[in-house]
């Protein structure tokens, strides 16, 4: 599944909780019409045509994954003719891209299992065995009757030794596709087979969870869902390179929204490289440098840093008592008589200095333009979400105080969603924003985003109303949801166009 | 017996029998009387036809109760100029390390083949301190001059 039946989805759920409830059916089903309209004549094609910025991907659970697992070593047994536990560990060897894997396999096969941990032995099936005289390496245990266990290589060990190393790797080190042999300088990986045969059935399963683990980790078209607790992973095709030309947004079925590319959560529709750059301004000290030197300027003599703060423009430095003026940041003395009242202002001098700080002031003011726009969305998403915290109170008392059946307050769940959803993508707007050049392009998109924003904020505001008169205003609230969820999808879709298509000017090299 | 301490008393039997020439190991003494077989006192001879012929290094092994599935620490007492020990006396080596070359079977003798292997062969990959290393790589006469005092230092009484 991908977003897009996602985002329909939540059309049709309404269209269904229409269909029970005749009397709003008529203006709701003319909007729906209307964004439809906006994209093809041909409805039903529109239901699953995939808009400009969502990516294909499929979500994938634990046991899927175990599966395509299966699916590719069995096909790998297949083909090179090695039992499955062995050909696991050559595809593991080979980060799972089995088409190199298979050539290299094929130009030299020793070399290749050699490499991979292997070794060209196949010969023998693994089990126990006592051996008399025989004395282990690791206890110094010896006797008769003592169970030994070896693996092609021959470096054979009690079995307790075994199951004792086996179970620090795995428990202790969280290791699994990698674990060798107990033997000095000995590369052989620990299979399956064999490690089935010696640890207990819980070490097992925890043994396949890693295995699951370093597979998805391994492949470059699977990535964790990165909510905590989330268990599934997603299968995208979108590369690395890729992510100059697309922002790939996935849902998880847990609903988090994140970017394949670098896993944040969706940051649609600034590119995942801008985000990053975004992030560390906005971390970084370099923006209060940048308010140091909009604000404060340095003495001429011993240069430490000095902010005004008195009306005066008779400065004197506290620490090397050195007196000039704020102005011209000339010698004090050299004012003549027209003490605190600079007329020497447009001299050479005391213009470069302004000038550059000038420039600094005004980047400066720039940056705190997109930055607080983006702070505000993302302050008002949060408050946002402790509304939609609320909204089940809300809308259990709009039951009772409105006779309305659950199903019909509904509404407000979908608008809460809705603000959410616009306010994530309106605060990236602005870091994406920021980075852009000025031309045609970016007054469409800072119309489509006024557009948005406009729309985001009046819903804010009617979501706010009490409970009292929120039952009224139904009708304009479910308008407004999908207005905004409309005017979203526009300005997602321009941007991810051109994104495409490398329409855009950048004021960086990214 | 613990497998820690079966697994020891076998090591210093094995040694007993046979060791390499000119090597020192064995327990020290416990505080308390008789051995203290977790903490051992050795002692590595500098290969022939090395510059690190001649001495002899003093080294601590300290063995965790986890022994042998995971390795000793392996302590240069004093401190030894070499790039891949750190400035507490530390050995850095791969074949130390359990989540890279320790094996349960690795014994102590080849341990300490495997240390004196290290004198003359460092692994200018991972570094463990700055004035043998940055010596090493870049004014190897100097580096030679230093390791020769590090020789004259460790002699054999």
């Amino acid at each position: 599944m991908d977003s897009d039946d996602d985002f329909m989805s939540d059309v049709s759920s309404q269209d269904d909780f229409l269909g029970t409830q005749g009397s709003d059916d008529e203006s709701l089903g003319e909007d729906f019409d209307d964004l439809d309209a906006g994209f093809s004549d041909d409805k039903d094609l529109i239901k699953h045509k995939k808009k400009p910025y969502e990516v294909e991907f499929k979500v994938l659970a634990p046991a899927d994954i175990d599966h395509e697992q299966l699916g590719q070593v069995n096909e790998v047994c297949a083909i090179l003719g090695l039992p499955p536990e062995s050909a696991a560990i050559l595809l593991r060897f080979g980060r799972w891209n089995k088409e190199k894997l298979i050539e290299s396999y094929m130009e030299h096969p020793e070399q290749t299992l050699e490499e991979a941990g292997l070794g060209s032995n196949f010969e023998g099936t693994a089990k126990t065995e006592c051996i008399p005289g025989f004395m282990c390496d690791i206890c110094c245990e010896d006797g008769d009757d003592l169970e030994t266990y070896a693996m092609r290589c021959g470096h054979r060990y009690c079995v307790g030794c075994y199951r004792h190393y086996l179970a620090q790797k795995i428990k202790e080190e969280g290791e699994a596709s990698r674990i060798q042999c107990p033997g000095d300088r000995c590369n052989r990986i620990v299979d399956s087979k064999s490690l089935d045969l010696l640890v207990t059935k819980e070490l097992q399963g925890r043994y396949r969870e890693l295995l699951t683990r370093t597979y998805v980790d391994d492949n470059e078209n699977l990535k964790w869902c990165p909510a905590p607790n989330c268990q599934y992973a997603i299968d995208c095709g979108v590369k690395q390179r890729d992510l100059r030309r697309i922002v790939p947004t996935v849902r998880c079925f847990c609903k988090n929204e994140f970017c394949f590319g670098c896993s944040l959560s969706d940051h649609q529709p600034a590119p995942c490289t801008l985000v990053k750059m975004w992030l560390q301004k906005c971390e970084d000290d370099s923006e209060t440098a940048n308010w140091i030197s909009a604000n404060t300027k340095e003495c001429t003599k011993c240069n430490s840093t000095i902010e005004k703060n008195g009306g005066c423009n008779h400065m004197t430095c506290r620490k090397c008592k050195y007196e000039f003026c704020w102005m011209c940041m000339g010698l004090w003395s050299e004012h003549g008589t027209s003490w605190y009242n600079c007329n020497r202002y447009e001299e050479k001098s005391g213009a470069d200095a302004r000038s550059a700080q000038a420039k600094s002031r005004s980047s400066l003011e720039r940056y705190l333009h997109y930055y607080n726009r983006y702070a505000n969305h993302e302050q008002s998403a949060k408050l946002d979400k402790d509304l939609y915290l609320k909204t089940e109170k809300k809308m259990t008392s709009l039951q009772s105080q409105s006779g309305l059946s659950w199903i019909e307050v509904q509404f407000l769940d979908t608008a809460s969603q809705a603000l959410q959803q616009c306010r994530q993508t309106l605060k990236w707007t602005y870091a994406f924003a920021f980075y852009l050049a000025r031309n045609n392009l970016t007054e469409i998109f800072e119309d489509n985003q006024k557009d948005l924003e406009m729309a985001v904020e009046s819903l804010s505001e009617m979501f706010e109303k009490p409970v009292a008169e929120l039952a009224g205003l139904k009708v304009d609230i479910l308008d407004k949801t999908t207005y905004c969820n409309n005017r979203r999808v526009i300005l997602l879709s321009v941007t991810a166009e051109n994104l495409k298509n490398g329409e855009w000017t950048f004021n960086i090299d990214w | 017996m613990s497998l820690c301490q079966n697994r020891l008393q076998e090591e210093r039997k094995q040694w007993r029998r046979d060791h390499p020439f000119g090597f020192v190991a064995k327990p020290k003494r416990a505080p308390q009387g008789g051995l203290d077989l977790k903490n051992w006192e050795c002692a590595i001879p500098g290969k022939a036809n090395t510059l690190w012929e001649g001495g002899l290094f003093k080294i601590d092994l300290i063995f965790p109760d986890e022994y042998p599935t995971k390795p000793p620490k392996c302590k240069f007492t004093p401190a030894l100029f070499h790039p891949n020990v750190y400035p507490s006396g530390t050995v850095c080596l791969s074949i130390l390390n359990e989540e890279e070359g320790w094996r349960p079977a690795i014994t102590i003798k080849q341990l300490l083949l495997g240390i004196q292997d290290l004198l003359d062969d460092p692994n200018p990959e991972s570094p463990a301190q700055a004035e043998a290393y940055n010596l090493f790589k870049k004014d190897r006469p100097q580096y030679e001059r230093r390791v020769r005092m590090a020789v004259k230092e460790n002699q054999p009484n």
